[in-house]
């Protein structure tokens, strides 16, 4: 055997030393678990909670079944409950812009030596417990009677994901060439033009990315709404927490994921079509 | 080059810019703020300061199950993180060099997914397919299956920023490729090896949701003991040990820094 | 580090088997600490006990698996859900003598025939608490579920009312107060319900499971759907602070759902033994008064009667008189597609 073909085989075996304990891990309990939720949806629920069996057993419903999709779609309110979490989310994710764009801004245009300085005081609340943080609006809307609100949820969901949008940002913003601005001044546009049609339309894929990386985990919330919430703030995460920890429908909570799945799968999707196409025309 | 006027150009940030960064940062640490101020006020009510005292502190320190549930969270951190840094480390190498189409997608979907649907499909599996019961080593799992996307593209990001001609210069000179990852590559992504592994340390430590889902009765962590706290009865040792989470997460995540500021940015 | 680890796993088993524990999975504040300590003493053991706040809690941890409860104390339907998934130890009735201690109505009940797995520990009604000197003042009726159901009564009391957080409790007082049973299964009538308490939620301060016994006792709130001794707690709170009003309970005259909870033996547990010494222990007459001294708690236990305080004893809240029995029923719980139709119908009431 000569070199080449030793070093060819080696180059082989350690590709798959390398590639297989990871990828075989996250089949096993990452993609296995995911496909159980899927065949989960089909099955009967169990008489006492949880799941039927699949094979047929004596007295109890078994195997497989599309009722509990008939149940989702046949009242209207859990669709309200979808749409509504949509809602929070969005409005999440437009209020997190708004308070986040001056400090990205802010950030990007520091002299370099305080810019560390500035990302890093914005990452450190992101260093507490997200409950602690909860908490925080616990202790601060008590007194002024707006806890177990739907205020209370947003801010609550704002302060959490704030971060987030904070700095794609700001990494965008920073990339931006200064003599872009200082031609368009000389051309005598005002602070205002020079912002909304310069600034802000390159600053779209930073906005972009830091509203995926809101959007989507809003979506998921339970303990938000569930801290600060009143009874009438539930979204889709408190709906599946309250299937495999309240009322025990297995098959109805591993539903009720998928479609919050596929949701995420499609706005995932959207945002990598979306990206690519500007990249195409910027 | 440009004008020195606040606000005048769009470079140099006028006053009603710094304003609102002022208040964006003020919405971020006033109400952190507040948790550690109270922690160290001598009522029991959160509700107004009464006086200065270390007594929470003292509480904490001699409450058991506090105490059972932070060397939980302890111990499973330091185990999954590790795993996971191991895990990880491979997959980013795996990415980066064999550019397999299907890598990506695997190790970065549990990273991207809302938590609740990693919990909610852990629980499913273990429950179901393995008849597990939940307990350290369901959390175990999943904390290592959540951290392991994270290393990867800690580690992915530095390699992908790394010089190949290096490693063509090393192949040319005679080195073997057991040589060149022990002598070249392992060096060079070694600061991004420890922030993944720092990262995933803070992950495993804050990680409330996935947690919530598989933990099972026996088992408590951090988290979940602050999360029944808040939920049965608020008192300021709630307020203590946030505190003293806060300074323990602040000072990894500082560390973190240090060994991959590019990565904090959020680029991927 | 997988060796560190491993001894410190034998080192926290070793400490586990070193004493003789017995594990309890119990609700909150429902065996006082001091009967605790004498059972202790009696067994040179010690007890470790678990808290849920209600059934579906405890069945859904024993669902994701939790192992190694001794002792669980589920109300009636749990213990029917229990048994009928094989999930509960018979009981050795040769090791109980004190089973004699227990009064025949509660024993062989529908939930456990021959008393073959559960012993009854003790009872509460979900009824109405309220702050006398204010429903006084407002000229209002405390014997009856319009007062958290009619416009009319809410209106004087917009903001004070507080409900249980609980689909069958609150469905159940609906369902009585239309004159149904609480196993009610028709969805015309659910709807019914439903509606009756859509009509009256904006009248309502919050759902509330728990803090509604302090909300009574420093006078936050001044009526309540809740547990007897939860209202039996407010009222000695409101006492012992020297609030200038009383905090008074009644079951409407309607109907009401009678919960009762039993001790019951879980398969995965390790101490049998002591179990049912455990048991027995609690069935004595001095030790079984103590439940309904320190919480109020209603009492199946005959030889506890003449060890209870008498204003307790009398007080038919807590120890409902014949007359008063065919009003009270049990909740049983329903078939799946039941349940589901329930939880459905929960979740529109709580966010219309």
């Amino acid at each position: 055997m000569n070199k080449p073909d030793l070093e060819a085989r080696l180059a082989r075996l350690t590709r798959w030393l390398v590639s297989l304990p990871p990828t075989l891990f996250l089949v096993v309990f990452f993609v296995a678990p995911s496909l159980i939720v899927v065949l989960a949806s089909f099955r009967h629920p169990g008489e006492f909670g949880g799941l039927a069996p699949l094979l047929p057993w004596f007295g109890v419903d078994s195997g497989l079944t599309l009722e509990t999709y008939r149940f989702f779609f046949s009242d209207f309110v859990y669709l309200e409950i979808f749409l509504k979490s949509f809602g929070v989310a969005a409005l999440t994710t437009l209020l997190c812009i708004v308070i986040a764009y001056p400090l990205a801004w802010l950030i990007a245009r520091s002299p370099s030596s305080r810019r560390d300085l500035l990302v890093l005081l914005v990452i450190l609340p992101f260093a507490s417990n997200f409950l602690i943080r909860i908490y925080a609006w616990i202790l601060l809307l008590g007194p002024f009677n707006l806890l177990y609100t739907s205020f209370a949820v947003i801010a609550g969901m704002v302060y959490v994901h704030l971060p987030f949008m904070v700095l794609p940002l700001y990494t965008n913003l920073e990339k931006h060439d200064p003599a872009l601005l200082e031609a368009a001044q000389d051309l005598g546009a005002n602070a205002w033009t020079r912002f909304w049609r310069i600034t802000f339309p390159l600053s779209l894929p930073g906005i972009f990315s830091g509203s995926v990386l809101v959007f989507i985990p809003v979506l998921g919330m339970f303990a938000i709404p569930e801290l600060l919430g009143g009874t009438g703030d539930i979204l889709i995460g408190n709906l599946i927490k309250e299937q495999f920890l309240d009322n025990r429908d297995w098959p109805l909570g591993a539903m009720l994921s998928i479609m919050l799945t596929l949701a995420v799968l499609a706005l995932a999707g959207f945002s990598a079509w979306a990206g690519r196409s500007r990249g195409r025309t910027a | 080059m440009g004008g020195t006027q606040p606000g005048a150009d769009g470079m140099k940030p006028g006053g009603w810019l710094w304003a609102a960064a002022l208040g964006a940062y003020a919405f971020l640490y006033v109400p952190l703020a507040v948790v550690v101020l109270f922690s160290f006020n001598d009522s029991a009510l959160n509700a107004e300061w009464v006086g200065f005292t270390l007594n929470w502190y003292d509480k904490l320190l001699h409450d058991q199950e506090m105490l059972g549930a932070a060397s939980n969270s302890l111990l499973i951190a330091v185990i999954a993180s590790t795993i996971a840094t191991l895990l990880g480390t491979m997959a980013g190498l795996a990415m980066h060099r064999y550019r397999l189409r299907f890598m990506p997608f695997l190790v970065l979907t549990p990273v991207a997914m809302p938590e609740i649907l990693l919990g909610v499909s852990l629980l499913l599996f273990f429950r179901q397919v393995l008849d597990l019961t939940l307990g350290m080593f369901s959390i175990l799992i999943a904390h290592i299956t959540f951290s392991i996307g994270f290393v990867a593209i800690i580690v992915r990001a530095r390699l992908a920023g790394m010089d190949e001609s290096i490693f063509e210069a090393a192949r040319d000179l005679g080195a073997s490729p057991w040589q060149t990852f022990r002598r070249i590559t392992l060096p060079l992504i070694l600061p991004s090896i420890v922030a993944g592994f720092l990262m995933s340390f803070t992950l495993s430590i804050d990680d409330f949701v996935i947690t919530f889902f598989v933990a099972g009765v026996g088992v408590t962590t951090l988290p979940l003991q602050i999360y029944s706290m808040i939920k049965v009865a608020v008192t300021p040792e709630v307020n203590a040990v946030s505190t003293l989470l806060m300074l323990v997460t602040l000072s990894l995540i500082v560390l973190a820094a240090r060994f991959a500021p590019d990565v904090l940015k959020g680029e991927t | 580090m997988k060796r560190l680890y491993a001894a410190i796993l034998l080192l926290l088993s070793a400490q586990a088997l070193a004493e003789d524990t017995l594990y309890v999975y119990n609700w909150n504040n429902y065996i006082s600490a001091e009967t605790l300590q004498r059972f202790e003493a009696h067994c040179s053991c010690r007890v470790k006990q678990d808290y849920y706040s209600d059934n579906e809690e405890m069945l859904a941890k024993l669902d994701a698996g939790a192992a190694g409860y001794d002792i669980l104390v589920p109300t009636g339907n749990a213990v029917e859900a229990l048994i009928r998934r094989g999930a509960l130890r018979p009981l050795d009735k040769a090791l109980l003598p004190n089973l004699r201690n227990l009064k025949p109505e509660f024993m062989n009940a529908w939930y456990d025939p021959g008393n073959r797995y559960s012993v009854p520990y003790a009872y509460s009604i979900t009824l109405l608490g309220y702050n006398v000197e204010k429903l006084r003042e407002l000229g209002l009726p405390t014997d009856t579920w319009a007062l958290i159901f009619e416009p009319r009564y809410l209106a004087k009391l917009k903001g004070k009312v507080t409900v249980l957080n609980s689909q069958r409790e609150l469905m159940a007082a609906a369902l009585r107060y239309l004159g149904y049973g609480v196993q009610e299964k028709d969805p015309a009538k659910w709807n019914e319900a439903k509606n009756l308490i859509v009509r009256a939620k904006p009248y309502w301060a919050s759902f509330s499971n728990s803090t509604y016994i302090k909300d009574l006792a420093i006078g936050n709130i001044w009526v309540a759907h809740g547990y007897s001794n939860d209202m039996y707690r407010a009222q000695q709170d409101a006492a012992t602070a020297g609030r200038p009003f009383s905090i008074g309970f009644a079951t409407p005259r309607e109907g009401a759902v009678l919960a009762v909870d039993n001790f019951v033996l879980h398969k995965s547990g390790k101490r049998p033994d002591l179990a049912h010494q455990f048991i027995d222990f609690m069935l004595t007459g001095a030790n079984a008064a103590d439940i309904s001294n320190l919480i109020g708690a209603g009492n199946p236990n005959g030889a506890a009667t003449a060890r209870i305080r008498p204003e307790i004893a009398a007080n038919p809240a807590i120890f409902p008189p014949p007359q008063d029995m065919p009003r009270l029923e049990m909740l049983r719980d329903f078939d799946v597609q039941s349940r589901r139709i329930l939880s459905r119908l929960w979740t529109e009431i709580k966010v219309r």
